[in-house]
C-alpha cells in the first residue's frame, strides 16, 4: 500500500504552534488581523494634516524669499559708541610762527615731491603703452597671425595674487613660538 | 452748435494751456524707496576684453589699505577705465594666541583684524591689462595683499548676510 498525499507540495512549512496553553490566539503578541474599518480614516486624517503642513511650509517660504538680502554691516564705517559720547576736547597749544612757517614750507615740498612722482608715474604709463604698441605694430608687419594671437586675451593672468613687500627680509633660522588663531568674526543672520 | 459747443484747446489758440498750474508749483522730491539690494549682471568679456574684475586688497592696517583702494580708483578714473562699482568687504577679527615657552597655557599675543576693499573694474583691454598690473604693483605698500580676479556670483553672494531659515526649509521642501 502506497499512501499518495492529497496536497500536491509536500513542503515543510513552518505552523505557527502556540508557545503555551495560554496563549489564546495562534497570532503573536501585540498582533491582530487586519480590521477593515479604521485604517482608512486615519490616511485621511494623516493626508490632510500632511496637506496643511505643507502649505503652511510654502506660505512660510514665500514670506522669507519675499524679503531682500540684506548685506552684511560693515564694522570699519561704524564709530564705537564710546567715542562719541564723551565730551573731552583736545586742548592744542598755539603754535609758534617760525613752527607754522616751516610747516608750510614743508607742505609745499611734500606737494612737489608728490607732483614728481606723479608725473613720473604718467610718464611710464605712456612710455609702455608706445612701445607696446610700436611692438604690436612690427608683429602685424612680421605676421598677422602671431598679431592676432597676440591681441587676445590671456586667460592664465587672472586670478593674480602678489604680496605686498616686506621692510626686512625674513630671518634665517628664526623658531616662531607655537600658537593658533581663531576666527571671532560676528555672525550675522537675516 | 457742434462747434461753439467744443471745448478742446488747440495749441494755436492763446487760450492753449488755460488752467495748468502744476508747473507753478515747487517740484516733489519723489519718496525714496528702499533700493534692494540685486546682483548686477556680470559681464563675461569679449575675446579682445576682459568682463568684470575684482581688484582685492586685504591688509591687517586699515588706513593703508583704504588710501590704496583709492589711489587704484583714481588711477581707474584717469586711465578712463569704466568702475562699475567701489565696496568694502566685512572685517575679520582674528585672536591670535601663542604658547609660552615655560609653561603649557595658550596665551592671548593680540586681536588682529582683517580688512578688504574691492574695486570692480569693466571693460579692460587685454593689451592694457598687463601695464595696469605693473603699474598697481610697483606702488602696491608694505602688508596689503592684493588679489586680481574675475567677479562671480559666488563673490556676490559672500557679502549678504546668510538665512539659514530659508536655507532650512529650502532643505525640508526638497
Amino acid at each position: 500500500l502506497c499512501y499518495i498525499s492529497p496536497c500536491s507540495s509536500w513542503l515543510p512549512q513552518r505552523v505557527p504552534l502556540r508557545e503555551s496553553h495560554w496563549q489564546s490566539s495562534l497570532l503573536e503578541l501585540r498582533t491582530s488581523l487586519p480590521v477593515r474599518a479604521q485604517p482608512k480614516k486615519k490616511k485621511k486624517v494623516d493626508v490632510k494634516k500632511e496637506q496643511a503642513q505643507k502649505e503652511r511650509m510654502k506660505k512660510k517660504l514665500k514670506k522669507l524669499e519675499k524679503a531682500a538680502p540684506e548685506l552684511i554691516p560693515i564694522e570699519d564705517f561704524i564709530t564705537p559708541l564710546k567715542y562719541s559720547e564723551s565730551n573731552r576736547v583736545r586742548s592744542l597749544p598755539a603754535l609758534s610762527p617760525e613752527e607754522s612757517e616751516r610747516r608750510v614750507l614743508l607742505l609745499k615740498k611734500w606737494c612737489l615731491f608728490k607732483q614728481k612722482q606723479d608725473e613720473a608715474e604718467k610718464k611710464a604709463i605712456k612710455g609702455l603703452v608706445e612701445s607696446q604698441q610700436e611692438a604690436l605694430k612690427e608683429l602685424r608687419l612680421e605676421s598677422e597671425e602671431l598679431y592676432e594671437a597676440a591681441i587676445r586675451r590671456d586667460e592664465g593672468l587672472f586670478p593674480f595674487e602678489r604680496d605686498g613687500p616686506s621692510y626686512t627680509p625674513p630671518l634665517p633660522g628664526y623658531d616662531p613660538p607655537e600658537g593658533k588663531c581663531i576666527d571671532i568674526t560676528k555672525v550675522y543672520t537675516q | 452748435n457742434v462747434l461753439l459747443g467744443c471745448h478742446r484747446s488747440y495749441r494755436s489758440r492763446p487760450t492753449h494751456g488755460i488752467g495748468k498750474f502744476k508747473y507753478l508749483l515747487p517740484k516733489e522730491v519723489p519718496k525714496k524707496r528702499k533700493e534692494k539690494v540685486q546682483m548686477k549682471e556680470i559681464d563675461a568679456g569679449t575675446e579682445y576684453h576682459y568682463g568684470d574684475v575684482n581688484i582685492q586688497m586685504t591688509s591687517y592696517d586699515l588706513c593703508l589699505v583704504e588710501h590704496f583702494a583709492q589711489y587704484v580708483h583714481r588711477l581707474c578714473n584717469r586711465l578712463s577705465i569704466r568702475v562699475n562699482e567701489s565696496y568694502a568687504m566685512p572685517t575679520k577679527t582674528n585672536e591670535v594666541l601663542f604658547m609660552e615657552e615655560k609653561g603649557s597655557k595658550m596665551q592671548l599675543d593680540a586681536v588682529l583684524t582683517t580688512h578688504q576693499r574691492v574695486v570692480q573694474i569693466r571693460g579692460l583691454s587685454s593689451t592694457f591689462a598687463p601695464i595696469l598690473l605693473e603699474i598697481i604693483q610697483s606702488s602696491q605698500p608694505e602688508g596689503v595683499h592684493l588679489l586680481m580676479k574675475q567677479h562671480t556670483e559666488a563673490d556676490f553672494k559672500s557679502r549678504l548676510k546668510s538665512r539659514p531659515e530659508l536655507e532650512e526649509l529650502l532643505a525640508e521642501m526638497s
